[in-house]
């Protein structure tokens, strides 16, 4: 497949557009009441200005470009340390503003095209990419492990690739594989079944939609592995009667929608399937009235925006054809695709969920720190990082925290264990599963 | 692309001394963390540190100091970089002074209108903290990520500057590390420890410390008085072919005292972005808009207030002046009154069409004079086809005032940044020969004030510094001396 994946030369003009103004260092509001935020995690933690926000990394992308910053170990280290949360992004009002997280992903293809990355842990997800086909090191029939209990109960799921289903429940590795938590597919299957929908998923023939590897500047990897699930799903549109593909984890979906959308096949393959969150797919059924909670859950609950169910799915408005301002131009965003309403609304309508809000919240969503290949490459910082973000929660008074993304929800448990705190965390899936 | 200057040498031995004083994760001096403060906004050349330090205490900042000093390393403090002015490229190299996390807010007296604060507080936690108050301080149109305390001990402006005058004015007191180490006091928490509201009735020796073209001692905490909100704003936009008029009308409504801001824009500089290169102003637009912010307590107050406006503008009008009432573009406006600004901070307003750069001629400048300097900018500006994007403001009362041109430029191409210095310098030669200042300025400015300084003013500033500063380590370079 031919792919439109920028380089760090290909974005130079967008680089050179940054003021260095440091505007992205923090998220804050004129309100009024004015509100006020540390935003970039890499910052909070690290603290010098190459750093932080996108600031740090548009000067580390211009020191390249201009041949000042050659590599050295420490180089590679620091282009390796952010989260790719787009906090600073949000920050931003020059042209640039869209391709800020394509700098610093380029700034790692670099890295991977040079031979010095990603970081020697990230590398056991590349191997593992190659030999597994997820980054978990998960043998291929340990994927299905967590359908047992259906199979138990005898409503066991179907194999989409058997049995014809108009809906695939696309898992992804995290939940398939990572333990601590792989009751939300399970939730997400059991409301699913709840409601009587008819629908599969590809079990053993799953395989990693590459968000991972996309992340880390392994831009081979990324395409093998989206060029394979393209095309299966394209084989599943067309022989399989699949018309929506459902995925739960926040990655997936923009892999799926944004990173998948720069191959030129894209179209061909994906024309006809509706990709869409656990969360907007359940909110469909809520608000026609099929999803009627009848069981209290009487907790005192938080909400965490993931980065990539929030604002990595903001639409910018560009003037592509020099119409409106010049070509280029940043014109400004649309919040519409971001999932910051229906959680939350799905949330309190849930009978007794005394429902707290965090001060950084939606685009200002302070990020949990695993993202960007972090929880792999520096475990210690994403969990010290997530251990703020309960922190936070616990201040609000909330005894739980709720997000809607397998590596989240996996990072902020053990932020949560780090700062011993006996705040727990859930994916929203599992609350509604729990009142349904 | 950018050009910089050949590397001094870096000692390793230097650097594990600074990370014993630091600790290992606050001072480096890896290149791509150094390069992140090689170069600012502005058209100075990048120079790269030799060092970064971030300390977290005042006791880190002695032992840094007391270091530098005794080895003569060059140091550089920074909080945000955001100056404008180059002011925080480090000439000489040596140690930059990264003071951002050093960031507490250590009082706020609501009840006597004072904060205390550490270097690093940024506009944007100040803003949040007092808020809870019903307080404010004169918030500037800068990025709400920069520093409070660096603004102030630059002669900052900001959204009350017609009312309280500069930023420096609300100094209450400072805790200041000398270049030698050593850690002094100033203001009344100079003689009570826990004092912190006036520099008054004592000398003024914040002044060694304020204003400097390269600060002089390393600011650790300061007091700044903050005030209360009033509920009720009202924004008098106004407009006028001529700055002349601007001018006649800033000075009559500026002797009434009613207003917190009291600023005047030339058509370029109230469009967003400032266009660049440089097109002419419609014909049917007025050249000059000007915005005089007002806050009243009670709607009797805002009346009264709108009472003295239309008296205002019905004598300029009287006198022949091309005043009208108009409307200020609303996101030009918003940009003005909701301060601190995400948006405006980020530089959107002034360089998005550019690219990267951004420059000022930035003076103080007696009131008569704006009409004749804006005219000669006027002229040098667009004969290198950059926008005439002029502000003026009052400073507490009538006798002097901002005049300033933002100046937009493609950081990425060296042609465009030098057009830019030629054109920012020739300006500031002309307001220098009316009798304007200019502020914040980076060396190359420092070197027309100094030239036509008084030479005792000269000897001055070189004993006091040499006073402060024996081995010349702070700033090294900044003061054209
Ligand atoms: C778009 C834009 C608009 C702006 N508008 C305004 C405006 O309206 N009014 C205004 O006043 N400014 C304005 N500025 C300039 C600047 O943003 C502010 O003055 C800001 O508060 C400076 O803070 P900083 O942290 O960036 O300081 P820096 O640039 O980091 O430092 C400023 C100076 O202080 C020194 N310094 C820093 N910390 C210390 C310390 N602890 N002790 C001693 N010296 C120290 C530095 O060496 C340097 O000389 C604007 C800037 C931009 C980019
Ligand atoms: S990325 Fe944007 S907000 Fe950050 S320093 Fe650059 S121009 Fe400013
Ligand atoms: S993407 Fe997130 S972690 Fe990376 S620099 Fe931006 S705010 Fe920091």
């Amino acid at each position: 497949m031919k792919w439109d994946i920028p380089s760090l030369e290909e974005l130079e003009d967008a680089v050179w557009k940054c003021t260095a103004c440091g505007n992205c260092k923090t998220a804050y509001d004129f309100g009024p009441p004015p509100t006020y935020g540390e935003i970039c995690p890499a910052g909070v933690e690290f603290g010098f200005d190459g750093n932080m926000a996108s600031k740090g990394k548009i000067a580390f992308a211009r020191g390249i470009l201009d041949g000042q910053l050659t590599w050295t170990q420490d180089f590679v280290d620091a282009i390796y340390k952010c989260t790719i949360c787009g906090g600073c992004q949000n920050q931003c009002e020059l042209d640039h503003k869209p391709v800020i997280p394509e700098i610093i992903e380029s700034m790692r293809r670099k890295a991977v095209k040079d031979g010095v990355g990603p970081m020697p842990t990230q590398k056991v997800i590349a191997q593992s990419m190659r030999s597994y086909n997820n980054p978990y090191q998960g043998p291929r029939r340990v994927r299905t492990d967590w359908t047992r209990p259906f199979k138990k109960a005898k409503n066991p799921i179907k194999n989409i690739m058997k049995k014809n289903a108009p809906i695939l429940f696309y898992v992804g590795c995290t939940g398939a594989f990572n333990l601590p938590v792989r009751n939300f597919p399970v939730a997400t299957a059991s409301i699913f079944q709840k409601l009587g929908l008819d629908f599969g998923i590809l079990g053993e023939n799953e395989i990693c939609c590459g968000s991972t590897a996309m992340r880390l500047g392994d831009v081979d990897e990324f395409k093998r592995v989206a060029e394979t699930n393209m095309k299966t799903f394209k084989d599943l549109k067309d022989n399989h009667g699949v018309e929506t593909i459902v995925t739960s984890c926040a990655g997936c979906y923009r892999a799926m929608k944004k990173d998948y959308s720069l191959a030129a096949e894209y179209e061909d393959c994906m024309d006809g399937l509706k990709i869409i969150h656990t969360t907007d797919f359940l909110f469909n059924y809520f608000k026609e009235g099929k999803i009627k909670f009848t069981k209290e859950v009487p907790w005192k609950v938080t909400y965490h925006d993931p980065c990539h169910t929030g604002r990595h799915l903001i639409d910018f408005d560009i003037d592509e054809d020099g119409s409106r301002q010049w070509k280029g131009s940043y014109l400004g965003k649309s919040e519409d695709n971001c999932l910051y309403d229906i959680p939350r609304e799905m949330l309190k309508a849930i009978p007794g969920i005394d429902f707290r809000e965090m001060g950084r919240i939606r685009s200002n969503s302070y990020c949990c720190g695993g993202g960007g290949g972090v929880m792999t490459g520096y475990g210690d910082w994403a969990a010290k990082n997530a251990g703020l973000r309960i922190q936070e929660g616990l201040d609000t008074g909330a005894e739980q925290m709720v997000s809607i993304c397998p590596f989240c929800h996996y990072n902020l448990n053990e932020g949560s264990k780090r700062i011993k705190s006996d705040m727990k965390v859930y994916d929203l899936v599992e609350l509604i599963d729990m009142a349904l | 692309m950018t050009e910089m200057s050949t590397e001094s040498k870096i000692d390793s031995l230097i650097t594990k001394k600074l990370c014993k004083i630091v600790g290992e994760k606050n001072a480096t001096d890896m290149k791509h963390i150094r390069y992140a403060y090689s170069y600012d906004l502005s058209f100075v050349k990048p120079k790269l540190p030799d060092y970064v330090v971030m300390p977290t205490s005042v006791e880190q900042v002695q032992k840094i100091m007391e270091f530098a000093n005794q080895e003569k390393i060059s140091v550089t403090p920074f909080t945000a970089g955001t100056n404008i002015g180059g002011l925080c490229i480090p000439e000489n190299g040596g140690i930059l002074l990264d003071m951002k996390r050093m960031n507490n807010i250590i009082r706020i007296d609501e009840e006597s209108h004072y904060t205390i604060i550490e270097p690093g507080v940024s506009h944007a936690k100040l803003a949040s903290a007092l808020a809870k108050y019903n307080l404010r301080w004169s918030w500037p149109v800068g990025p709400p990520s920069a520093s409070v305390s660096s603004n102030a001990i630059c002669h900052g402006i900001g959204g009350l500057s017609a009312r309280y005058g500069l930023n420096s004015e609300e100094i209450t007191s400072m805790e200041v590390v000398l270049p030698t180490g050593e850690l002094v006091r100033v203001g009344s928490c100079a003689i009570q420890e826990d004092a912190w509201h006036s520099c008054l009735p004592l000398p003024r020796m914040d002044g060694l410390f304020t204003g400097w073209l390269g600060t002089t001692g390393i600011i650790t905490k300061i007091g700044l008085r903050v005030h209360p909100v009033p509920p009720i704003l009202k924004v008098f936009t106004a407009s006028t072919q001529t700055l002349g008029h601007m001018a006649s009308y800033l000075r009559t409504l500026g002797n009434y005292e009613i207003c917190d801001d009291l600023t005047g824009v030339s058509w370029w500089l109230s469009q967003v972005p400032i266009p660049y290169p440089y097109k002419p102003k419609p014909d049917d637009a007025p050249e000059w808009i000007s915005f005089a912010t007002t806050f009243s307590w009670t709607e009797k107050e805002k009346q009264a207030r709108e009472e003295i406006w239309r008296m205002v503008v019905d004598e300029e009008t009287k006198n022949g002046s091309s005043l009208k009432e108009t409307v200020y573009p609303e996101e030009a406006l918003k940009a003005r009154t909701q301060l601190p600004s995400q948006i405006v901070g980020s530089t959107k307003n002034y360089t998005k069409q550019a690219g990267a750069g951004i420059s000022w001629p930035g003076t103080f400048t007696p009131l008569n004079k704006w009409e004749p300097v804006y005219d000669e900018w006027k002229k040098i500006l667009t004969a290198r086809n950059l926008s005439p994007s002029v502000r003026v403001t009052n400073y507490r009362g009538v006798h002097y005032g901002m005049l300033r041109a933002m100046i937009p430029f493609p950081k990425k191409d060296p042609a465009s940044i030098e057009n830019a210095r030629q054109a920012i310098v020739e300006c500031l030669k002309v307001d220098l020969d009316n009798g304007g200042i200019p502020y914040k300025p980076p060396v190359d400015f420092g070197v027309e004030i100094n030239k036509r300084a008084h030479p005792g003013y000269v000897e001055l500033l070189k004993r006091t510094k040499n006073m402060l500063d024996p081995n010349n380590i702070m700033n090294t370079g900044k003061l054209a001396l």
